[in-house]
């Protein structure tokens, strides 16, 4: 019969999509310090990331920093590793240091495959396998023990990490900062190395963690790049050069560096101390 | 090992070194060998890579956990030496000196409890002190990062020489205290060293009774005293006190930069982290509820500084308020239920409280709110379409109850009203003059005040005003008037006498129009702010039409609207006036035909596109048509369907091309053809381009629609014979449809030009 003239043509609505942000964070990382680790000017301050189950965000980061070349590891504060579950009084719970990535990532995928590869947690545990072997609680970390073992190598961003020690925490959320802070209060501090505690407020969601990941690049490359300075500012001149006044340290920098990063950042809120190990 | 590659670079020996330094990692036994060996490389005379790769190294193994105590005092004692002469030379490379001062902060505990068990070691307790003093003087001139180091060296130094309560861990020498040095050990004099540690814990905790507004050095002095409070009770009220009267938020007045915003932040919350984990730790400290309004103060200033704390807080004190205004209201309820003479059972949910004596305007006998606020408030302020939202939520949610109860309520308070004034007018004759100079209740006060409150509900009333202007007027009152006379001459001002609402201002037909258009019009603005419903769901015959807010409902109720609001009046109603008045109808059109008007305008202005309104509002004009005929015997008074079916026809074919075969559709799915209507596509044949679409719209009617097959027939036949144009495409069709028919014809017009020819010849001839 005759044509329907009067059919609307359908709105296509070009819907803001998170893929860009991903695309870009690769390039991000491709252009951030990448020098090696040999190379005396190559100097890297090394990072720990936290988050609550050791699982999305501080993993993100994790990688993230890694790829950066940054010696990382990772950390979570809960007191156990909880993923989503069926429901939301069905959580997936796990004991931290004694599973591992992979053993979670068969155990979810012959559980519901469906499920959990819909809400991303295959995808994320898949990755996350790549990183390290399993999810480690920050409370039980032995600071400064060397993490040396043959099993560790393979680790993404192992390269520096030897020592065991890290000269940044970032936490992605106030109540693991505050574990953190706590936690070192606690321990007394009988390293006496200074450690930069930074929270950077992420939330728990996929998206959220890249963004964040992005983010914590970011502010590596910032600190990083003023740690490095120290050390090559000072290198350059003569060893009795005196204490120039308006040569900053790299302590000094940081609430600078992370004031400016919170401006090109305010979605996500920061806080620093000044904690020691 | 390292010592022999002096003749390599700086680079290749630092190489080696990395090398030595993972042996170390890999294997603790390595350690005494390793930090031994490299002591040549990295002493004060080398250069400074290596200076400072030694003096991390240092720092690393001194402190490392690997190693026990006892394991580390071999290693220790022998580094004391090169560690004092890089603190000694005069370079001032701040990552040697910090990472040196650290080296000798994890050294100290360890070569403390090697003294207490070795007092004979005077060397190493003096190489001991000889850093502790060199540190001690670099402390107030060092940069920030030195400065770092030489705390954390002080707070080992207080740590070992004050007096432990065993509550700290026992490893990496934080459980070395003053305990073990023996009452009277040759080197360590328990009272100096602790007069000492507490000289070195004021000079640390100086920089929080400065307020320092040094961030760095203010959280590395806080993150480092919470062992100390916890294990050294000698320090607990010292740093405590300290920490209480530091003010972490000082900073908070000078420009909020980016940097000093981190900074403000940091100290605070650094300083509460502190205060909240000895708490935690100790609930039952003498501090605690010192530490705990602490807390809670810098928590509120923190909220005072911080904008978005700022705004929660502003809405929590709005939230307060409104908590208040609904306490008011329930309180005085209350009262106003208790303190009332004449009791009116209290219902559960509403109370109405029976008026006052005295007049009353009619907004106060409305006015069910006890509170005076809401009173006051003048409903006019609120805007029409906002108040009418409102009523028609408030009315839908309203349990039925409570709105009884309310009318009830109203109704009381009528009938008492009602009850005064009959009382009043028993009473009142023998006392005129009264009446006139307290109240007159029957006509002067409603009288005044019925212009603004019968319509505009505007609650002035005020129940004490009114009781002390009563009692105003009572005082004017001839003072020998007995008491009880007055009570029941006040009693008459109760009294509502007859009282009729004014009739509301005549609307003269030409206002009444002009609103009317004005409302319609209105009525399609709403159009085009609705989105076009793109997704149409196939709800079949069940659908209800306008259950959703998209155009397409609002469509139906416009069509509905042009239709059927008038349908039943106009009937009867406009026909006598049409005649009467002799109005003019095209100026005073019924309201429904202004929706006409508006929708045949609406429906043009892009008829393609919307040619599913006209045929939905066709429908509509012949359904309402139907009922129309039905109700009024099938007159055909009042029936709208043709009319405006040619209409639109009409309209739409000035603009018709070849390609528009919505025309076809169009026609194909209104509910009825009529002769005339079909009669208008013979128009179109005047265009040799469109006559194709009138054929074949008309052949579609043929086949698809067999009531008007005739008529559609009919229609060709009277194209095949007035348009020569048409005839090709006609005669097929009707060759099909109406066999014989074109033969017929053809005979019919041979026979009439035979006649034709034979009366024309006879005319001639």
């Amino acid at each position: 019969m005759a044509s329907n003239d009067g059919g609307n043509p359908a709105a296509v609505q070009t819907s803001p999509t998170q893929s860009a942000p991903a695309q870009n964070s690769a390039a991000q990382n491709a252009s951030s310090q990448n020098e090696p680790r040999e190379d005396p000017g190559g100097f890297k301050l090394k990072f720990c990331t936290v988050c609550a189950s050791n699982q999305n965000r501080s993993m993100e980061g994790h990688l993230r920093l890694a790829l950066a070349n940054y010696p990382v590891i990772s950390f979570g504060t809960g007191s156990l590793v909880r993923l989503p579950g069926p429901t939301i009084t069905q959580p997936n719970v796990y004991k931290f240091n004694e599973t591992s990535y992979d053993s979670i990532y068969r155990e979810l995928e012959a559980k519901d495959p469906r499920l959990y590869r819909a809400n991303g947690l295959l995808n994320m545990l898949g990755r996350n396998r790549s990183i390290k072997w399993g999810p480690e609680r920050w409370q039980d970390w032995q600071i400064g023990m060397p993490r040396v073992n043959k099993d560790r190598e393979h680790e993404k961003g192992y390269s520096g990490m030897e020592a065991g020690i890290a000269d940044i925490v970032i936490t992605c959320e106030e109540r693991c900062w505050d574990a953190v802070v706590d936690d070192l209060m606690n321990r007394g501090s009988p390293l006496n190395r200074a450690v930069h505690v930074i929270n950077i407020d992420i939330k728990d969601n996929h998206e959220e963690a890249s963004v964040g990941g992005r983010a914590m690049v970011d502010l590596a490359d910032s600190l990083n790049k003023v740690a490095a300075e120290e050390r090559e500012k000072v290198g350059a001149e003569a060893f009795d050069s005196g204490t120039g006044a308006a040569r900053a340290s790299f302590d000094e920098r940081v609430p600078e560096v992370l004031g400016e990063w919170q401006e090109r950042w305010p979605n996500l809120p920061a806080t620093w101390t000044l904690a020691w190990f | 090992m390292a010592s022999s590659s002096s003749p390599l670079s700086v680079k290749e020996q630092l190489q080696q070194l990395q090398l030595a330094r993972k042996l170390t990692l890999e294997n603790k036994e390595y350690y005494d060998r390793i930090v031994k060996g490299v002591l040549p490389v990295i002493g004060p005379s080398g250069p400074l890579e290596l200076r400072r790769w030694g003096a991390e190294f240092l720092a690393e193994s001194l402190a490392t956990p690997v190693l026990n105590m006892r394991e580390k005092e071999n290693m220790t004692l022998a580094v004391l030496e090169t560690l004092s002469s890089l603190l000694e030379s005069e370079q001032n490379d701040t990552i040697v000196l910090k990472a040196t001062i650290a080296a000798a902060a994890s050294a100290y505990p360890i070569v403390f409890r090697w003294i207490v068990n070795n007092s004979y070691h005077t060397e190493a307790w003096e190489q001991m002190s000889k850093i502790k003093a060199r540190i001690l003087q670099l402390w107030d001139g060092a940069l920030p990062p030195v400065k770092l180091s030489c705390i954390k060296f002080v707070q080992r130094v207080v740590l070992a020489q004050t007096a432990s309560n065993g509550m700290e861990a026992k490893y990496l020498g934080l459980d070395i205290s003053l305990n073990m040095v023996p009452p009277n050990h040759p080197l360590l004099d328990s009272r100096h060293m602790e007069a000492e540690a507490t000289g070195l814990l004021d000079r640390m905790l100086g920089v929080l009774q400065d307020h320092s507004n040094d961030a760095l050095l203010v959280d590395a002095t806080l993150n480092c005293l919470s062992i100390l409070i916890r294990s050294r009770p000698s320090t607990t009220n010292r740093i405590i006190n300290s920490v209480l009267n530091f003010n972490p938020l000082k900073l908070a007045n000078s420009p909020m930069t980016p940097k000093n915003k981190v900074l403000i932040k940091s100290m605070e919350k650094t300083t509460r982290m502190l205060m909240i984990h000895i708490l935690k730790r100790d609930p039952n400290n003498q501090h605690a509820g010192k530490i705990q309004q602490y807390i809670e103060r810098i928590v509120r200033s923190r909220a005072d500084i911080f904008d978005e704390a700022g705004r929660n807080k502003r809405a929590l004190a709005d939230q307060a308020q409104y908590e208040n205004a609904k306490r008011q209201k329930l309180e005085s309820a209350a009262a106003a239920a208790a303190s009332a003479a004449a009791v009116a059972p209290p219902s559960p949910q509403v109370v109405i409280p029976p008026l006052a004596l005295g007049p009353h305007t009619l907004a106060a006998v409305f006015t069910l709110t006890q509170n005076a606020g809401l009173q006051a408030f003048n409903a006019k302020q609120i805007q029409n379409d906002l108040a009418a939202k409102i009523v028609v939520k408030a009315l839908t949610s309203l349990d039925p109850a409570v709105l009884d109860m309310a009318v009830n309520g109203i109704r009381t308070r009528f009938a008492a009203l009602h009850a005064a004034a009959a009382a009043a007018a028993a009473v009142a004759p023998p006392v005129p003059v009264q009446q006139s100079t307290v109240i007159n209740p029957s006509t002067a006060l409603l009288g005044v005040e019925e212009e603004d409150d019968d319509d505009d509900y505007e609650p002035n009333f005020n129940a004490a005003e009114d009781t002390e202007q009563i009692l105003n007027k009572l005082d004017n009152a001839p003072p020998e008037e007995p008491a009880d006379q007055l009570m029941m001459d006040s009693n008459t001002s109760l009294g509502l006498g007859h009282f009729e609402l004014p009739p509301p201002p005549l609307i003269d037909p030409d206002t009444a129009t002009k609103v009317g258009q004005v409302v319609a019009s209105r009525v399609f603005a709403t159009l085009g702010g609705l989105a076009e419903n793109t997704r149409k769901p196939k709800a079949g015959i069940n659908r209800l039409a306008a259950s959703s807010y998209d155009r397409e409902s609002w469509m139906t109720v416009v069509t509905r609207l042009a239709t059927r609001s008038t349908a039943g009046l106009s009937g009867d109603g406009i026909k006598p006036e049409e005649n009467s008045n002799a109005l003019d109808r095209s100026r005073n059109m019924p309201l429904s035909d202004v929706y006409r008007e508006m929708l045949y305008a609406y429906i043009l202005e892009d008829w393609r596109r919307r040619i599913e309104v006209a045929v939905a509002w066709l429908c509509e004009e012949w359904y309402n048509d139907q009922l129309t005929k039905r109700m009024n015997g099938n007159s055909e008074v009042g029936l709208n369907y043709e009319r405006c079916a040619l209409r639109l026809v009409d309209g739409v074919l000035a603009y018709i091309t070849p390609q528009d075969k919505v025309l076809t559709r169009f026609l194909a799915e209104i509910p009825e053809l009529s002769r005339t209507l079909l009669g208008r596509l013979k128009t179109l044949c005047g265009d040799p381009t469109t006559v194709q679409l009138a054929l074949q719209t008309l052949l579609y009617q043929v086949m698809m629609r067999p009531p008007v097959r005739e008529i559609a027939l009919d229609t060709v036949a009277s194209i095949w014979m007035e348009y020569e144009d048409a005839r090709p495409l006609a005669a097929k069709y009707l060759v099909k449809w109406r066999p014989g028919f074109i033969e017929a014809q053809q005979a019919a017009a041979a026979q009439a030009a035979a006649q034709a020819g034979g009366n024309g010849n006879g005319i001639t001839a």
